[in-house]
């Protein structure tokens, strides 16, 4: 161990005892200043760890807390960036809080989930033992580019890690090409025709045409968005079969859903501890990912009726008469996902929305003209309030206008304060749809008010 | 009355919000009472242009360039030029834009022939000019100041003969040093301002209407919209820049 590793790790654990000290989280700051003082810092600390690490445009927190349960449920010694500083800086920060002054990691796996512009770098530092991509959609333009491009930052990610056992999504063409040029190992996971019905496409696709020789796909099924049974007329580039797949849907509950899964041949019941089709994505990619951790069946399934997520992802609040339930939204797909799960609420509801433009959103807002928030007009009844929030309320109000919500019944309130106190008098079931940084914020007002976890726990 | 407008490529050009600036022509018609007709023309669909109103082309991302001008050679570049040499409205957004002018060069120096249907070039650099910004309309483009989001690697340059929408306020516009913005031919309003432009533009929006419809009856009025939402999106993003 030289000095610059040591000099590193106590000026990063220093860093972040003061932050700490000063009520902030103190996540990624540390890891950076780390990494200036000893560039190499995290890949000499994950030598010795078995990580398994996640990315892909949506559900990559949610998968990584099914996979951390996994691991708990065994009673295996691990850590994880929870607090979802997800970019290499935060993930040294999280190393390094789990070592000793002397750089000895002190547990013996992680769970990683990482940006997919960062996999670039982080893949090839941390050598993972097990890489899942969840999947890729448009997201965060002004930042990613278009989604071609995050897909190359994923293909480099992986390239530095070739040891590594990939999960793709079967579902997703974009994904699944990974496995067209790498020489990894590659496991796949998807949800069947069986389970996933025939969804009609939507007006927009992220992947419309084939990723090699640019023809139009053929789908015998849609699942969602550009998911799902995916053929290429021309070059024959087509859906994998998947190792581990969703064979049936047996109950989508609004708190749940029950599912029968094919794991490597076994068939499953699973009960999967969150509501929403996207989420039972993201539990077949846990269970793939975990398996190939090693870890046991039993555990497995167990998971995933036990694990929470908390955080923002249908995360539940005590507000109100009929309480709150927080379901946070970044990109067209997510919100897509969002809006159709609301269509299943049965009892009156009251929506709020808030978006900001902040550097840890996309500053570029123009997506939530992709995402069919036309849907919230087929609520009817159901629907007894939409109030607008956040630094770009006032682009919302004109995009719920334009969904078909009469102007006059749309309500703007920046105040946050005000806008849970609002909650807080509501007879029906509020559901707040917030982005990143206006989900940070508000999540912040409401647990001020009702009591919550902070971020980084 | 009614209009027919065309939303070309919604396939492939369609990469930020463009679907709203459709939606916003639609509404704004409704609202009024006057009919609005929308027909999506993809890749390798029939073209015949001439029926149309309206022509609407939206961005579209670099993977596709290469379908797109496959598209275009097949004879629909030749049917929009006529379109837009015949008076037909149309609004081109970034890289629907782009495509409009003779040629995009690639940051390597690789030119790839576009319609020509505009005296305009595009050069690709490696840097992308991106964020919120700001122009004023010319005076025979109605004259409004437009917010907008832009994020483009072109730097798009006009031929003397051509004269821009708009003079940037704040922000890059079409090349970052000319102050131009966009493109004004005709009928034909180009421009880098997606966002989508038009929901929080609504004088814009109805400037575009207007020369559509008063191409098709001659001269009319638009009836007066409410427009507190729009304008209030739009007083709270050109007030920050």
């Amino acid at each position: 161990m030289n000095f610059r590793v040591i000099l590193a790790i106590i000026v990063c654990k220093l860093l972040r005892i003061l932050s700490r000290l000063l009520h902030r989280g103190g996540t990624a700051m540390p890891g950076r200043y780390a990494l200036k003082i000893c560039p190499d810092l995290l890949r000499i600390l994950a030598q010795n760890v078995k990580t398994v690490a996640v990315t892909g445009t949506n559900g990559k927190t949610t998968s990584a807390r099914m996979i951390e349960e996994a691991f708990a449920n065994e009673g295996a010694s691990y850590f994880s960036n929870k607090s979802g500083a997800n970019l290499i800086s935060g993930i040294t920060t999280e190393f390094v809080m789990n070592c000793s002054l002397g750089g000895k990691m002190r547990k013996e796996y992680a769970i990683i989930e990482c940006d997919e512009a960062a996999s670039t770098r982080v893949f090839a530092q941390l050598q993972p033992k097990v890489i899942v991509v969840t999947n890729l959609f448009r997201d965060q333009l002004d930042r990613y580019g278009d989604v071609t491009h995050t897909l190359s930052s994923i293909r480099e990610g992986i390239k530095g890690a070739p040891n590594a056992t990939v999960c793709l999504n079967a579902d997703c063409s974009l994904t699944s090409s990974l496995a067209l040029d790498l020489p990894n190992k590659f496991i796949f996971f998807g949800i069947e025709q069986s389970a996933a019905g025939n969804h009609k496409p939507s007006e927009l696709s992220d992947a419309s045409h084939c990723i090699r020789c640019k023809t139009e796909y053929e789908y015998s099924y849609i699942s969602y968005g550009h998911l799902g049974g995916f053929k290429c007329p021309k070059c024959g580039y087509s859906r994998h079969a998947a190792d581990y797949a969703v064979l049936d849907i047996v109950e989508q509950g609004s708190d749940y859903s029950d599912v029968v899964m094919s794991i490597k041949g076994d068939k499953q019941l699973v009960r999967i501890n969150l509501p929403a089709m996207y989420n039972i994505y993201n539990a077949v990619g846990a269970i793939s990912a975990i398996m190939e951790m090693g870890l046991s069946l039993e555990s497995a399934v167990k998971a995933m009726g036990d694990f929470k997520c908390g955080f923002g992802r249908m995360e539940k609040f005590d507000l109100g008469k009929a309480g709150a339930k927080m379901m946070l939204v970044k990109n067209p797909a997510g919100c897509n996902q969002v809006i159709d799960f609301l269509q299943n609420i049965k009892d009156k509801f009251s929506l709020v929305i808030c978006l900001n433009d902040r550097a840890g959103d996309g500053t570029d807002i123009s997506w939530i003209w992709d995402a069919e928030l036309e849907g919230l007009s087929r609520l009817g009844g159901r629907l007894q309030n939409v109030i607008v929030s956040g630094d770009r309320a006032a682009d919302m109000r004109v995009r719920i206008k334009y969904a078909g919500i009469p102007d006059e019944n749309i309500v703007l309130e920046k105040d946050y304060d005000k806008l849970v106190e609002w909650m807080a008098a509501q007879e029906n079931t509020v559901f707040i749809m917030p982005n990143y940084t206006a989900m940070l914020d508000v999540r912040q007002h409401i647990v001020s008010h009702c009591g919550g976890a902070d971020f980084w726990e | 009355m009614e209009l027919k407008i065309c939303h070309l490529y919604p396939d492939i050009m369609n990469l930020y919000g463009d679907r709203g600036n459709v939606l916003c022509l639609q509404k704004r018609l409704l609202w009024r009472g006057i009919e609005a007709e929308i027909e999506k023309r993809p890749l390798g669909s029939d073209v015949k242009l001439s029926d149309f109103d309206l022509l609407f082309i939206g961005s579209g991302q670099d993977f596709d360039q290469q379908l797109l001008l496959e598209d275009l050679n097949k004879g629909r570049a030749r049917e929009i030029k006529a379109a837009i040499e015949d008076g037909i409205t149309t609004l081109a957004i970034s890289g629907g834009f782009e495509l409009l002018g003779n040629y995009v060069q690639d940051a390597d120096g690789k030119r790839h022939d576009f319609i020509g249907a505009l005296d305009m070039y595009t050069e690709n650099h490696s840097d992308r000019l991106t964020g919120n910004y700001k122009f004023k309309c010319a005076d025979n483009c109605g004259g409004s100041i437009v917010v907008g989001f832009e994020n483009h690697s072109g730097r798009t340059y006009l031929g003397s003969g051509l004269s821009p929408l708009g003079t940037v306020i704040s922000g890059s516009g079409n090349n970052g040093s000319d102050g131009c913005e966009g493109v004004h031919y005709k009928n034909v309003f180009g421009t880098y301002s997606h966002g989508p432009v038009l929901p929080k533009n609504p004088e814009f929006c109805d400037f575009i209407l207007l020369t559509a419809l008063q191409h098709k009856y001659g001269s009319i009025e638009l009836a007066p919209l409410n427009d507190e939402a729009e304008l209030m999106a739009h007083d709270e993003m050109c007030s920050k820049l």
